[in-house]
């Protein structure tokens, strides 16, 4: 060995990552690259704690946790003195990227690979979901943003200057109607595929961008294409977030979260949710983990109807059902309250990190509000009623009263998307959407958030990225 | 027959002179002078006999020789003189006294004929071209030390040594600055080999010689492996004529150099219901009286404790015409300053050369050694923070734990708790061994071959029982365990060819090739949940397993080259050449050459000067080189995918995750290093100096591209390039004087000095790289060009907010009008750097360097009789430190206990300028980075001072010893420092966060000879 030639001697190869300069090349291999665009999604700086950090900006929350400088740059976003420097915006920004990277690889590599159809159309469909989902969370975060399509390689320019976020959207819009038609519906999977993007998410995402642009005839059409794949309300609200029916007949598309897989639970590789350890009340023993994170406001609270059966699945209040045997007692929060949605009992995951509950990113309910409001701004506020009745039925509440107006049916639905999507991430998406973002400054002034002004309707560029990109510009008031 | 016949006539012989001998003087003695018969033994300066020294009556032929035992008879005139003489060893003339005359032999003191070990070979010290610091054993072996680079700290110029108060963890090492932003660590050769595992595999008992090779026409001769400099270790062999059984055992106590203070309960509390009240909270309503709940529990007590260590080594050494062989074994055994923190070693060294023939030798190095590191989850903060108002358990003996909401009762896990219950345990099994022949052929040539084994397993394992501490719960145990195996060859073969001419002019060319190849693995796995404590493996676990293993390979193979001319012993020539090729490099550059020359003028040796006889030696060097750097990570050319998880409905699956841009054209650190130097030594070496002056700059050196997120590519991983570039430039110089040479009184001192100047020059970016991270949101270090490596970079506190009106002339710092959320009186007034109005992140500057202008030592030998007094001093001058720990124990903003430094905090207008007011969440965040936390690092120590005894056997009717020391000694026993916290060794980044402090001990010890 140490006699042979010194060549060979010479030439050590990495022996626990591929390598070869031209992966994927089999249908196997292009998977596993598929599989690696959706790991962003799981990441701490999207779904495990960034995205649902947002309801605590759009007034549903607090950060709680313990206190003082504890998820300071939560804090700084909720207070709306958000500077450059921020760790969430800078996670943010940087956390969808490398799924852009691997959807760029796919959809650059499968077109050249000699393998079975299905299989490439299904993973190129994956590809143009994914990027256009990940496109849409930069979009919506920070308006315009370097577009990039084909993967980067060592030798390009690294330093992209920002695309008009019209031109992105476009983009978005054209990917996913390119996923509707590769990929196949949810019904067609396999039960250990399921969680893949299919086509009802991609018409569901697409109806929510439509929404997003004020294209509302396009975003009922997209909206019924995803009611004719079959899919249905859970007859439990409940069971949306339960670890016994994940990915159930009203999931559209949810972040795939198991046990940790053997990784650091902080690290981005880690399989576990972050949602219950994160949001379990502090000092409760309630769950593994119990941060405290997440503390509902009066406010939120004020907004149920008595009879709501989301409150008690949505919340913790004294007073409330026990949870796993324990009676919950205000004084665990700084609020009086704690989000239960998302907490898997101790009983089920003894240890802060191993909690398998999946993240959802679109449901069923939420698609029937979109078609409602959609239907309301196209002034067919009669047909929109069936929609947002369904939802609030299967809450336990009586339909909403006949004859509303337009202004008051926007307003309804926009209150049950509220209290529907809690804590999903999805209320601060709504506020910035609507009449153009004045609708959630109106509404973060009235419970006291002064401080919100207009350039808070999109984040700064992180600083740290400017300054390693200098074609990158600023947004304004930062 | 024949042989017994030979033998009997050599007796006869003897018989038949002896005989003579004591007849004929006696005449002489009747007719002449009086004789008288004086005997003795003749020792060295540890007390070991010296057989086979000779023994003179000065100006006759009348001598003898020394038997096994150092012992001599002889009969000489009463007025006469005696001349006592060994080879490596002073001369000693003695006027003939009282029986017995014990004599004791200093080694020759002539430094310039001492032998420097310099890589694939030795040259005298005389000849040395390069800079090179040769540190005195003696001066180390009166040090108790758990390993040798502890016992050597501040014994070299420019060689900077951090040590750890953890029991069994390795010292650090920093050879004149910090040279790259990378990898510092010198590259250390035990007994011809690159060592692979850590110092503590080396048993300071065994070392004879220790060399630091510090500018590049030293290093070059170890080519991509110098630039951080290079530490030649060589253990013992045994002396020619000498058999002998050493013992040597020693037993410290240790505590640390210095315990914070943290508050009582009493104070705790009255702090507490301020920072809550500020803070528009209801106060702890169990604290509404704080002077009823007294002192309280005092953690830090219970935490630390007085550590022990206890070392033995048994040696025995034989040496012959043919061979010698030297074999010891030591056992170390440390608990620590912190609870349930060990460390046990056991260290077996066989080392021996035979000289077959004229023309061959073989001889071997072997080295096992087995250690076990054990601890508990010690977290020195929690000590630091937990509540004096929470007890260390409750009623029924178990752990207390924090209840109810975390503003009333912290949040901190028990941390005598977490010691006790959580077991770290790290398991080495380390060989490290060589086999080597030399063959001499024709006329000075000399080929050696060595072939070299280095294995290093070792085990780690964690385990973690259930426990319910309050709301601190962890439901099941949690076994996590660990194999990792290191495996390096080393096979070197080297041609040498000497050859000397008369009048001085010498010729030594050595070539050679290396080749060196690692390869590592490992395998991990943990499990959680088990039906029984008692069974504590991995297959009883039921939950949770994780398996995990990796490995990683890399090779050297190198040729190189050296000739070392000198003409006249007055002009030296070196010059050295190496190429290496490594496997952590991409095809097409995978080769590096490292070339270097020197060269030295022996003034002394000039006609001009050499009548002069006040100068014993002057030389004047000069040296260039240019060494590297390849401690880059073995794949950095790589162009890879890791290959991680995804889970559809809870099914794993593959998710291959392209993680760094590759740099396929990643190139060695290279480092261009001028060195001039001067030795001197004047009046019979009553005084000599030697001082070096360098200048050495980093080039190619590696530093993070600049990939913005939007390619995809990790954001944290980034691939290196070759566009840096550092330098380091300075000034060394060791001082030694002969203070008194008496027969009964030696006083010696060493004065060591060294400057380093450090400059970052380039890292290719405009973007400074921040360091010093110690968690989200707090980098403390920048590494910019212009400025030293590794600045504090933050704030400036300027006071504190007196009143309102302050606050409001003042830029806006956190604006608002309720104090409980906005800036208000007590907070602190940061400077408005640029005058912008705001105080945000563009008002940080330079606050602070953390790499020292000087550092020095000083140490004092002085003999007297039979005692031997070693004082030896150390420090560091004009670096800062960050005192991070200052970050929670200072921030009076949440509820932990704090440092006593806070009973000054602002209360009121006029009650403090330095230390802020109290207030829940700190909303001015008075705790952000700043000049607050720096601190001046200098400090001046009585690193050690020892007593030794050496005791006269002549004591004793009937010795059982040959020589019998025994040694009482203390080290870090005082410290002049301004630092305020826990000791200012913090280690090379200059950040005090958590380090398990430095210890003061004290040593009883004795050496015993047989």
């Amino acid at each position: 060995m140490l006699l042979g030639c010194s060549k060979d001697f010479l030439d050590k190869q990495p022996l626990d990552t591929i390598n070869t300069e031209n992966y994927p090349k089999t249908a196997e291999e292009l998977v596993t690259v598929v599989n690696g665009a959706y790991q962003p999604l799981q990441w701490p700086k999207l779904y495990n704690l960034r995205m649902w950090s947002t309801d605590i900006m759009a007034g549903n929350s607090i950060v709680g946790a313990g206190g003082g400088t504890d998820g300071i740059e939560t804090q700084n976003m909720s207070n709306f003195v958000t500077q450059p420097d921020n760790a969430g915006v800078l996670d943010l920004w940087r956390g969808p990227w490398p799924g852009i990277l691997m959807t760029n690889i796919v959809l650059e590599t499968a077109p050249t690979l000699d393998i079975d159809q299905g299989i490439r159309d299904r993973s190129m469909g994956e590809a143009y979901f994914l990027r256009a989902h990940y496109y849409f969370i930069l979009a919506r975060f920070f308006g315009d943003v370097p577009l990039i399509t084909t993967p980067v390689h060592a030798e390009d320019d690294l330093l992209p200057a920002r695309t008009a976020v019209a031109q992105v959207y476009a983009q978005i819009e054209s990917d996913l109607l390119q996923a509707t038609e590769l990929l196949p519906a949810k019904s067609s999977y396999a039960e250990q595929d399921l969680g893949r993007a299919s086509k009802g998410a991609a018409y569901g995402l697409l109806a929510k961008v439509y929404l997003t642009l004020g294209a509302y005839q396009e975003a009922v059409d997209a909206a019924t294409m995803v009611e004719g794949l079959g899919y249905g309300l859970n007859a439990d609200y409940q069971a949306n977030f339960s670890v016994a029916t994940e990915n159930s007949q009203e999931s559209i598309f949810e972040v795939q979260y198991a046990s940790n897989g053997g990784y650091d639970f902080w690290s981005n590789e880690n399989q576990a949710s972050w949602s219950s350890p994160f949001m379990g009340p502090r000092g409760s023993n309630f769950v593994g983990g119990s941060f405290g994170w997440n503390q509902p406001t009066q406010e939120f609270i004020n907004q149920y109807e008595t009879g709501d059966v989301r409150k008690e699945v949505t919340v913790l209040y004294e007073g409330g059902p026990q949870f796993d045997g324990n009676d919950y007692e205000a004084s665990y929060s700084y609020t009086g309250y704690n989000v239960r949605k998302f907490l898997v009992p101790l009983s089920v995951i003894p240890s802060y990190d191993n909690s398998p509950l999946n993240f959802p990113i679109l449901r069923y309910a939420d698609v029937l509000l979109i078609k409602a409001e959609a239907l309301n701004e196209l002034g067919q506020t009669t047909q929109a009623y069936g929609y947002v009745n369904m939802i609030r039925n299967r809450a336990g509440l009586a339909g909403l009263s006949t004859g509303l107006s337009q202004a008051a049916f926007r307003e309804a639905v926009l209150k049950e998307r509220r209290l529907e999507l809690a804590f999903e991430g999805q209320r601060w998406f709504d506020l910035i959407r609507v009449n153009n973002g004045q609708y959630g400054l109106d509404f973060l002034h009235s419970i006291g958030k002064s401080n919100a002004a207009e350039k808070h309707l999109l984040f700064p560029i992180p600083q740290i990225e400017i300054d390693r990109n200098p074609n990158l510009t600023q947004n304004p008031g930062y | 027959m024949c042989k017994t016949i030979f033998k009997s006539s050599w007796q006869l012989l003897w018989l038949g002179c002896m005989a003579y001998l004591t007849c004929i003087p006696i005449a002489v003695h009747a007719q002449h002078s009086v004789k008288k018969t004086i005997e003795g033994i003749v020792r060295d300066h540890e007390g070991v006999p010296l057989p086979g020294a000779s023994v003179l009556e000065a100006g006759t032929s009348n001598g003898v020789s020394t038997d096994f035992d150092g012992h001599y008879s002889i009969e000489v005139a009463t007025d006469a003189m005696l001349v006592f003489s060994y080879v490596g060893y002073q001369t000693q003339e003695l006027s003939v006294g009282e029986s017995p005359m014990n004599v004791t032999l200093q080694p020759d003191a002539t430094r310039l004929e001492e032998v420097v070990v310099i890589g694939y070979g030795e040259t005298k010290q005389s000849d040395l071209t390069g800079s090179v610091a040769s540190v005195s054993l003696e001066d180390v072996a009166a040090q108790p030390a758990a390993n040798i680079g502890d016992a050597i700290q501040g014994r070299a110029a420019g060689v900077t040594v951090v040590t750890s108060g953890q029991p069994g963890n390795n010292p650090t090492f920093r050879i004149r600055g910090t040279g790259t932003i990378g990898n510092n660590d010198p590259l250390i050769v035990v007994d011809g080999m690159p060592l692979n595992g850590g110092l503590n595999q080396v048993n300071m008992k065994d070392v004879e010689s220790l060399q630091v090779l510090k500018d590049a026409s030293a290093t070059a001769i170890y080519g991509s492996r110098g630039s951080n400099g290079v530490v030649i270790i060589t253990t013992k062999r045994a002396k020619k004529g000498m058999g002998k059984l050493d013992v040597d055992a020693f037993t410290s106590f240790q505590q640390p150099t210095h315990v914070l203070e943290v508050l009582n309960a009493r104070e705790f509390a009255t702090l507490n219901n301020e920072i809550l009240a500020n803070g528009g909270l209801t106060p702890n309503p169990a604290f509404s009286n704080p002077e009823t709940l007294g002192t309280g529990t005092d953690w830090l007590d219970a935490f630390f404790t007085t550590g022990r260590q206890n070392n033995i080594t048994v040696s025995y050494t034989q040496g012959s015409e043919k061979s010698n062989l030297y074999t010891s074994f030591n056992v170390f055994d440390q608990s620590g300053t912190i609870i349930n923190s060990d460390y046990a070693r056991y260290i077996a060294q066989f080392n021996s050369d035979v000289q077959l023939n004229e023309h061959l030798k073989f001889g071997n190095r072997l080295k096992l050694n087995y250690d076990v590191k054990q601890n508990g989850d010690n977290s020195i903060q929690n000590a630091l923070l937990s509540l004096p108002t929470q007890s260390i358990y409750d009623a029924d003996g178990i752990y207390t734990g924090p209840i109810g909401q975390a503003i009333y009762s912290g949040d901190v896990d028990n941390p005598i708790g977490k010691s006790n219950i959580v077991e770290n345990t790290t398991k080495g099994y380390n060989v490290q061994g060589n086999v080597f022949g030399e063959l001499s052929f024709w006329k000075g040539f000399a080929f050696k071959s060595l072939f070299g084994i280095e294995a290093n397993f070792w085990d780690t394992r964690t385990w973690v029982p259930s426990y319910a501490w309050g709301s601190d719960v962890s439901v099941n145990a949690y076994l996590a365990e660990g194999s990792n195996k290191s495996l390096t060859l080393l096979w070197d073969n080297t041609l040498t060819y000497s050859k000397s001419w008369d009048g001085g002019t010498s010729l030594t060319v050595v070539a050679g090739t290396s080749a060196q190849e690692n390869q590592y693995k490992y395998i991990s796995g943990s499990v959680q949940g088990f039906a029984s404590e008692q069974t504590q493996t991995l297959n009883n676990g039921l939950l949770q397993p994780t398996i995990n293993g990796s490995g990683s390979e890399w090779a050297i193979f190198s040729y190189f080259a050296r000739a070392q001319f000198d003409y006249q012993n007055r002009y030296y020539v070196t010059a050295t050449v190496r190429r290496d090729g490594s496997s952590r490099f991409g095809e097409g550059n995978k080769y590096g050459t490292f070339p270097s020359a020197s060269l030295a003028w022996r003034l002394s040796e000039e006609s001009f000067l050499k009548e002069v006889t006040a100068i014993g030696d002057l030389k004047l060097r000069l040296g260039y080189g240019i060494t590297g750097n390849q401690n880059i990570g073995n794949y950095s050319f790589a162009s890879s995918y890791n290959t991680n998880l995804y889970n559809f409905n809870n099914t794993y699956v593959t998710a291959a995750v392209p993680t760094v841009l590759p740099n396929t054209n990643v190139q060695w650190e290279s480092q261009k290093q001028w060195n001039a130097g001067l030795d001197i030594s004047l009046w019979d070496q009553k005084l000599a100096i030697t001082l070096d002056t360098y200048l050495k700059r980093t080039e190619d050196m590696l530093v993070p591209q600049t990939v913005p997120v939007t390619s995809g590519y990790s954001d944290v991983y980034v691939p290196y390039i070759n566009a840096g570039s550092i330098e380091n430039k300075g000034i060394e110089i060791l001082i030694s004087t002969k203070n008194l040479q008496r027969d009964r009184f030696q006083w010696n001192t060493d004065v060591v000095f060294a400057l380093n100047d450090n400059k970052v020059i380039d890292i290719n970016s405009d973007t400074p790289l921040t360091t010093g991270s110690i968690g989200l949101n707090y980098s403390l270090q920048r590494i910019q060009p212009g400025y030293p490596i590794n600045v504090f970079y933050g704030f400036v506190q300027d006071g504190i907010f007196q009143t309102q009106q302050e606050v409001a002339q003042h830029a806006v710092q956190l604006p608002g009008s309720n104090p409980a959320t906005s800036t208000a009186p007590g907070d602190i007034r940061f400077r408005d750097l640029n005058s912008d109005g705001v105080i945000n992140d563009q008002d940080r500057t330079f606050i602070g360097n953390p790499n020292p202008d000087i550092t020095f030592s000083l140490n004092n030998t002085v003999t007297i009789g039979d005692f031997d007094l070693n004082i030896f001093f150390q420090g560091v001058y004009g670096n800062d430190i960050f005192n991070a720990n200052r970050l929670y124990l200072e921030n009076m903003s949440v509820t932990t206990n704090q440092s006593r430094a806070v009973l000054n905090r602002w209360q009121g207008p006029g009650t403090s300028n330095a230390m802020p007011r109290a207030v829940f969440g700190d909303p001015n965040q008075n705790t952000r980075p700043s000049t607050r936390y720096i601190e001046d690092g200098s400090y001046l120590r009585l690193k050690n001072i020892n007593l030794s005894y050496n005791v006269p056997s002549e004591l004793f009717k009937t010795p059982f010893f040959s020589s019998l020391k025994l040694y009482v000694s203390a080290q870090n026993l005082w410290t002049l420092t301004d630092y305020s916290g826990f000791d200012p060794e913090v280690g090379t980044n200059g950040i005090d966060n958590n380090i398990y402090p430095v210890t003061r001990s004290f040593t009883l010890g004795a050496t015993l000879g047989f």
